[in-house]
């Protein structure tokens, strides 16, 4: 497959830049409305730009949401953006799943890096404890009809491919499950510093394997949570970033690929392609490769796919990616942050707890994930700083949308 | 779900229809209008797994359901392989452990498609059906090779070509010596009704003869359980066996849903023989099915002798296993047993449904066509009677003249219950496994409200060589694959039906 390449595929030439972040907490927000959620992320995320911006210098809004039509009975979103924004300008909806958010950030990089635009909003939202007891069905939207006759929920689908994963490589089944365990534990220590997230409470590897099942093997701790919450940037093009801010961060690559809806017809039930497509291409535009990358947002929905990620992004090979987080996790040593260890590289994934502790709104997701980056690539991530020698340079944010059928992968960097 | 999306989805589902590129092979799910390698150039054929087995390459127990399945409890959803492609699935005829199960354990286990309920639009919408759930080819329900044979013979006579039964794999014990005869009894899984048993045993009644469904012209479906009050089984059956030759997406046949309580499909037997006669019709064959998740309200005695399943009959004059030689009715106004409508449950008369009404019925007709063919009940080989209990028909057949041995191999009531309409048939199909040719065979049916059909049938020496493509009833019997259920359980799965 080929991937097109935005603008250049010159080495780590950034083809935008993010100057402000905002988000609100995720959790359960039974007592905010929408628009409340929107207006607090977008005038954090507005008023977090160095030198100022007004609502009026935006020329766009990339907006991603997954459910909005459901959760709260409403389309025409543009329009109903625009009355929130107060604006008139081009609103484009982007709805992929749990990846509408990276695909609304990867809109926003073709605008800006087409030179049409310099100056535009992105905004990821979702509003999904409201539905109750109905959001478990409406999360099937994002697979195929089939899946859900015949009964599949989300975990269920997960669950698939991580039985399979058990028995093509859990040689060790015990320290396999374990290892699955091990994700939740580290990312729920990892969201301890995080005064947005759904849950900051550290679990057991025991609590985990002993919560209540939910779709064998997967248990409720292996789950990432329902949750409400909005996340935002100002991403501009690099010329326009210098005159915001003197500490920009730069987008050095931006892929998007797609695959199947549908699990069962995918070639591998334990590799996801569009992570090794869209992360290949990444990697690719920005001329590095994952041993250059010290810390990543990792789309972590149930800690399998944070397994598949290791492996799909080579960082470990194939089959033994919970090999690595089992002794990763063994050797940790009580730091604020617990790195993968291969070789002597070491990669932080999720330190603000990723989808799993943090909170997964399906449409902030990757909004989340590029302002979590923004905020650790700027030194300004609070008590989730990661703390390494040195400043961290590089990001990655690697957001899947359903089990696989989409992935948006984007590279930050502190400095060009 | 929308009546228009129902349709759409009912024609890839019921017969898992995917469609295989004429040029390279490759097979797709959901069909696909070109080949992904191929192009826009390629050929598209669509291909049938309907009759198929495949085998299990992951899933999971799914303990914390979907709205629509909320109803099921725990089970298992996985992916199936086929030759060249998967497809999602969930295993029925299984309930998970509470324990829970290592779903490693199923991988590459054979599964067979099985016709099931998936789900239901709350008490009034549609009831959604597919062959996408499966169950393990090594347990309950064989695998079955559906195999057309041009037939060689012709008899003068019409009679049966091939029958399918299907007894559900759960049962339920009557504690000590039985009730009335009947020491246990079948009930239905959690998304079985009458409109799966008639597939199922339509399917089998196809593989046992051997036929052409696209050759039946006709099916009946007789039955006191329907799965609507409107909306016939039939064209479920129609549709999903593919009965008639195939035009778009329907087909050249008719049929009707039949009530009549337990003699709704026997009745049809006669009018099935005289079709596949009438040049008018001009069809080589008609199937009957009677099929009943039997009703009965809680605690009451019927509650303790109902069953479930049915049987299929193809009626033609081609490579017949069984002539139909004779037949009469009798019928009366006798208001013994009855469901009005929106009832859930049928009331009845308590002993009146005795001798004034099944006795009186059953005997009358059975006499009378003894008279008419002029034959003594030590020609008869087998008797089979209308099987409410375990003792109505041994009594019955007793008060005919009949030793007890010669109706000793239909009283398969004693083990399965009482299928309702369903039942007779079923007692014919336990005789038949057994037969030998030339055994002449009286069959007597009986329906409250009231009536009875009396037939005479002899059976020819193709039944041999047909037998070995059928699922004796004996063996779904005694098959160690069963379940017993509680009673808890028991009236769990058949509220759901």
């Amino acid at each position: 497959m080929q991937l097109i390449y935005m603008v250049t595929k010159s080495n780590s030439k950034p083809i935008a830049a993010i100057v402000g972040a905002g988000r609100t907490k995720f959790g359960e927000l039974w007592y905010q409305n929408p628009e409340k959620l929107l207006f607090d992320a977008g005038l954090k995320c507005i008023e977090s730009v160095d030198r100022g911006l007004s609502r009026n210098d935006l020329q766009a809004c990339f907006f991603g949401s997954f459910l909005y039509q459901a959760t709260n009975k409403l389309g025409l979103i543009p329009g109903y953006m625009s009355r929130e924004l107060g604006l008139n300008i081009p609103i484009s909806m982007t709805e992929a799943a749990c990846a509408s958010g990276g695909s609304a950030l990867y809109n926003a990089c073709i605008a800006v890096s087409s030179g049409v635009m310099d100056t535009v909003l992105v905004g990821g939202f979702e509003k999904m404890t409201d539905r109750t007891g109905k959001i478990a069905d409406d999360l099937m939207f994002a697979a195929d009809p089939h899946e859900f006759d015949a009964g599949f929920i989300f975990p269920g689908l997960y669950a698939t491919m991580m039985v399979r994963y058990l028995y093509d490589y859990g040689s060790d089944r015990e320290k396999c499950m374990d290892s699955m365990a091990m994700v939740s534990c580290k990312n729920h220590h990892h969201a301890m510093g995080n005064k947005y997230a759904h849950f900051r409470r550290e679990f057991t590897v025991d609590a985990v394997n002993n919560s209540s099942l939910v779709a064998s093997p997967i248990r409720l701790l292996h789950c990432s949570p329902v949750s409400d919450g909005a996340a935002a940037l100002i991403v501009t093009s690099p010329e326009k970033a210098r005159e915001l801010t003197d500490t920009p961060v730069y987008i050095v690559a931006s892929q998007q690929a797609t695959d199947h809806v549908s699990l069962y017809t995918r070639e591998s039930l334990t590799s996801i392609k569009t992570t090794k497509l869209a992360l290949g291409a990444a990697l690719s535009q920005a001329g590095l490769t994952m041993s250059d990358i010290p810390l990543a947002e990792v789309h972590d929905c149930f800690t399998i796919e944070e397994i598949l990620f290791l492996e799909d992004s080579g960082y470990y090979k194939t089959g033994e990616a919970w090999k690595g987080v089992y002794e990763s996790y063994e050797s940790y040593k009580g730091s604020k942050h617990i790195p993968y260890v291969n070789g002597g590289h070491e990669l932080i994934v999720n330190p603000g707890g990723g989808l799993k502790a943090d909170g997964h709104p399906v449409g902030a997701t990757g909004v989340r994930q590029a302002y979590e980056s923004f905020k650790q690539l700027r030194g300004e991530a609070g008590d989730c700083q990661v703390d390494v020698d040195g400043p961290i340079e590089t990001a990655l944010c690697h957001n899947i949308g359903g089990t696989g059928g989409i992935c948006t992968a984007h590279i930050l960097r502190r400095d060009n | 779900m929308s009546e228009p999306i129902a349709r759409r989805k009912m024609l890839v589902d019921y017969r898992i229809v995917a469609t295989r590129c004429q040029d390279c092979g490759a097979v797709y799910f959901p069909p696909k209008s070109f080949c992904d390698k191929e192009g826009r150039g390629s050929t598209m054929e669509d291909v049938y797994y309907f009759y198929d087995k495949g085998k299990f390459l992951s899933g999971t127990t799914i303990n914390v359901p979907s709205n629509k399945f909320s109803d099921y409890g725990a089970f298992v959803s996985g992916i199936v392989q086929f030759k060249g492609f998967n497809v999602p699935g969930r295993i029925t005829d299984y309930e998970p452990p509470a324990e829970g199960v290592d779903v490693t354990e199923f991988i590459d286990r054979g599964v067979v498609p099985r016709f099931r309920r998936n789900y239901m639009d709350g008490e009034d919408g549609l009831v959604y059906y597919s062959s996408l759930s499966f169950s393990f080819a090594d347990k309950y329900y064989p695998y079955q090779e559906y195999k057309v044979i041009e037939p060689e013979t012709e008899s003068d006579k019409p009679g049966i070509v091939g029958y399918g039964t299907y007894i559900p794999k759960y049962r339920i014990k009557n504690e000590g010596r039985g009730i009335l005869g009947v020491t246990e009894r079948s009930l239905p899984f959690l998304d079985e009704d009458t409109t799966t048993f008639s597939v199922e045993t339509g399917k089998r009644a196809l593989i046992h003869a051997a036929v052409d469904s696209h050759l039946v012209k006709k099916c009946f479906v007789g039955s006191e359980s329907p799965t609507y009050a409107v909306k016939p089984v039939m064209t479920t059956v129609a549709q999903a066996l593919e009965i008639g030759e195939k035009l778009e997406d329907g087909f050249f046949s008719g049929g009707v849903d039949t009530q009549f309580a337990c003699k709704a499909a026997s009745d049809l037997f006669v009018d099935a023989a005289a079709l596949v006669n009438y040049p008018v019709f001009d069809g080589d064959y008609v199937m009957v099915i009677g099929a009943d998740n039997s009703q009965a309200a809680p605690g009451d005695a019927l509650d303790y002798t109902v069953g479930a399943g049915g049987t299929a009959y193809i009626f033609g004059k081609r490579d017949v296993i069984a002539t139909m030689d004779a037949y009469v009715a009798y019928t009366s106004d006798t208001p013994d047993f009855y469901r009005r409508e929106g009832q859930k449950y049928p009331r009845h008369g308590g002993r009146f449904t005795g001798e004034p009404a099944y006795y009186k019925h059953v005997n009358t007709a059975m006499a009378a066509i003894m008279k008419k063919v002029g034959l003594s009940p030590a020609d008869i080989d087998h008797v089979v009677c209308h099987s409410p209990n375990g003792v109505f028909p041994a009594r019955a057949a007793r008060a005919g003249g009949f030793e007890p041995k010669q109706v000793q191999e239909s009283l398969v009531v004693q083990k399965i219950g009482n299928l309702y309409s369903g039942s007779s048939l079923t007692g014919l199909s336990a005789v038949l496994d057994i037969s030998k040719p030339g055994d002449r065979i009286l069959m007597v049916s009986y329906g409250s409200g009231a009536g009875s059909d009396a037939y005479l049938f002899t059976v020819t020496d193709l039944i041999t060589e047909k037998r070995k493509r059928q699922v004796p009833i004996r063996d779904q019997i005694e098959s160690p694959h069963k379940e017993y259920v509680d009673y808890t359980t028991y009236r769990r799965f058949k509220e759901m039906s």
